[in-house]
């Protein structure tokens, strides 16, 4: 009997085989997450610290997950009806993240402003300028400063972003929060910095697939800064 | 309430069937498309949360179904699918919610309370637990009819823990629902914020309403009682 190459047709290939096993993957994971989260009211005291161990072990398992969900879709193009202006999406992902930078010591300065769009669903480019914007302000020391720098010419929208690392003590808490505390923050791991890495790839990928340009600056998967260029053929400017 | 879940994986219907009813729901599970649908068309449900990939007639044939018959009917998808053209797909046929799996069981039940809020009260301008208020219009708390100053985020924070009173929340969803992140930001600004809200809403007042729950986040107890 010889086998023949249209046997099974219907075989998923290539990136939709990760796709299905995360599909699959999710289903049991969900029972597993639900079933912790349900014990957890339930068990006496002295397991309280095991189930919740195995709930925050699980946590971490979805979001690894998750991220390798982002990137392949970040290695797909995005449907063609979604199209999302930059620079209101910018304000907003600052704004986010302006209290954990404060958390931090970190401050966020964003100067100009720009009509073009991406296009790409609002949600995929907020969460590539979120991760972009987020590895920024972990790259700080207490004091430092991010310079975020939106502008548009001729050729298109660039966005200019610097880190300013510092190593003075806090004090540049200008916004929120109110309530005098000591900034914290935890000191990244190695799983943590490869986590960090393969959101900037992600972030990279999605404006990539949308015709942007992503070049990071020093630091090798740890930039302290990176330009972004969106050329006008990609993002129709806003008349 | 009365709910339907409409979800072929035993194990994960068995858990939300538990967690519903501890929360005083009467619940009833259908294991494939027709038969929820044939249940969701029969009975007077308050809430149908129904997965979209089943078998025999899948998820979105159903909602499609219960929109012609049933257009007011909370609908809430579960699904393994997390691109933004299936969710405007299922918010498109008449989904009122949507939510992705792996989902927590926290956050399907504070999504099913949000609905079947909506669908029978009116939207609460002002939160009450024990003598602290939150005025979402007016942007005001005070508690014991004493003003507290807030800024925009721990005003959020507050208003989120009031709304999930007497619930158990992760880090993770705090940081999702109140900085709308849905990552690690490697900062522990949840337990920032948590230290400034307990100063400016606990400290001099009694008993404390901001608890920690260990190993899991915090819990807005409106009994007070000790963790």
């Amino acid at each position: 009997m010889s086998a023949s190459p249209h046997s099974f047709p219907k075989l998923p290939r290539g990136p939709d085989v990760l796709g299905e096993l995360l599909h699959s993957l999710s289903q049991p994971l969900t029972s597993l997450r639900c079933s912790l989260e349900l014990s957890l009211e339930e068990v006496a005291e002295q397991q309280q610290e095991s189930v919740s161990v195995a709930l925050q072990q699980t946590e971490k398992v979805i979001g690894m997950i998750q991220l390798m969900r982002e990137y392949l879709e970040a290695e797909q193009p995005g449907p063609e009806a979604f199209s999302s202006a930059l620079a209101p999406t910018m304000r907003s992902v600052i704004e986010e993240l302006s209290s954990i930078a404060a958390v931090r010591g970190v401050r966020l300065c964003l100067v100009g402003t720009c009509t073009a769009t991406v296009p790409v669903p609002e949600s995929r480019l907020r969460l590539a300028l979120q991760y972009l914007i987020a590895s920024m302000i972990e790259a700080q020391a207490v004091g430092g400063k991010v310079m975020l720098l939106l502008g548009e010419g001729p050729a298109g929208a660039v966005l200019r972003v610097e880190g300013e690392r510092s190593s003075r003590e806090p004090g540049l808490r200008d916004q929120e929060p109110s309530a005098s505390s000591p900034p914290t923050k935890r000191d990244p791991t190695g799983a943590t910095l490869t986590l960090r890495r393969v959101r900037l790839l992600i972030a990279s990928r999605v404006l990539e697939t949308a015709g942007a340009s992503l070049v990071f600056g020093d630091g090798d998967g740890d930039p302290n800064g990176f330009v972004l260029r969106i050329p006008r053929r990609v993002g129709a400017l806003v008349e | 309430m009365r709910i339907l879940i409409v979800e072929d994986d035993a194990a994960l219907s068995r858990f939300l069937r538990k967690g519903l009813e501890a929360e005083h729901h009467a619940v009833d599970v259908a294991n494939e498309g027709n038969r929820g649908r044939a249940m969701a068309m029969e009975f007077d449900y308050d809430l149908v949360v129904l997965d979209l990939n089943l078998p025999g007639v899948d998820g979105l044939s159903v909602l499609k179904s219960l929109r012609q018959r049933k257009a007011n009917l909370p609908v809430m998808i579960l699904t393994a699918r997390s691109r933004v053209e299936d969710r405007v797909q299922c918010l498109d046929s008449g989904a009122d919610d949507y939510l992705v799996k792996p989902f927590s069981y926290l956050e399907l039940s504070a999504r099913a309370r949000a609905l079947l809020r909506r669908s029978h009260l009116p939207s609460e301008s002002v939160l009450t637990v024990r003598d602290l208020c939150l005025d979402r219009v007016e942007r005001k708390v005070e508690r014991a009819g004493r003003p507290i100053e807030l800024t925009t985020k721990e005003f959020a924070l507050l208003e989120y823990l009031m709304r999930n009173a007497g619930r158990r929340l992760t880090r993770a969803m705090i940081i999702e629902h109140v900085w709308n992140l849905t990552f690690d930001s490697t900062t522990n600004v949840v337990d920032v914020y948590i230290n400034y809200l307990r100063r400016k809403v606990d400290d001099g007042f009694s008993p404390s309403l901001i608890h920690t729950v260990r190993g899991v986040g915090y819990q807005m107890r409106p009994e007070g009682a000790s963790a």
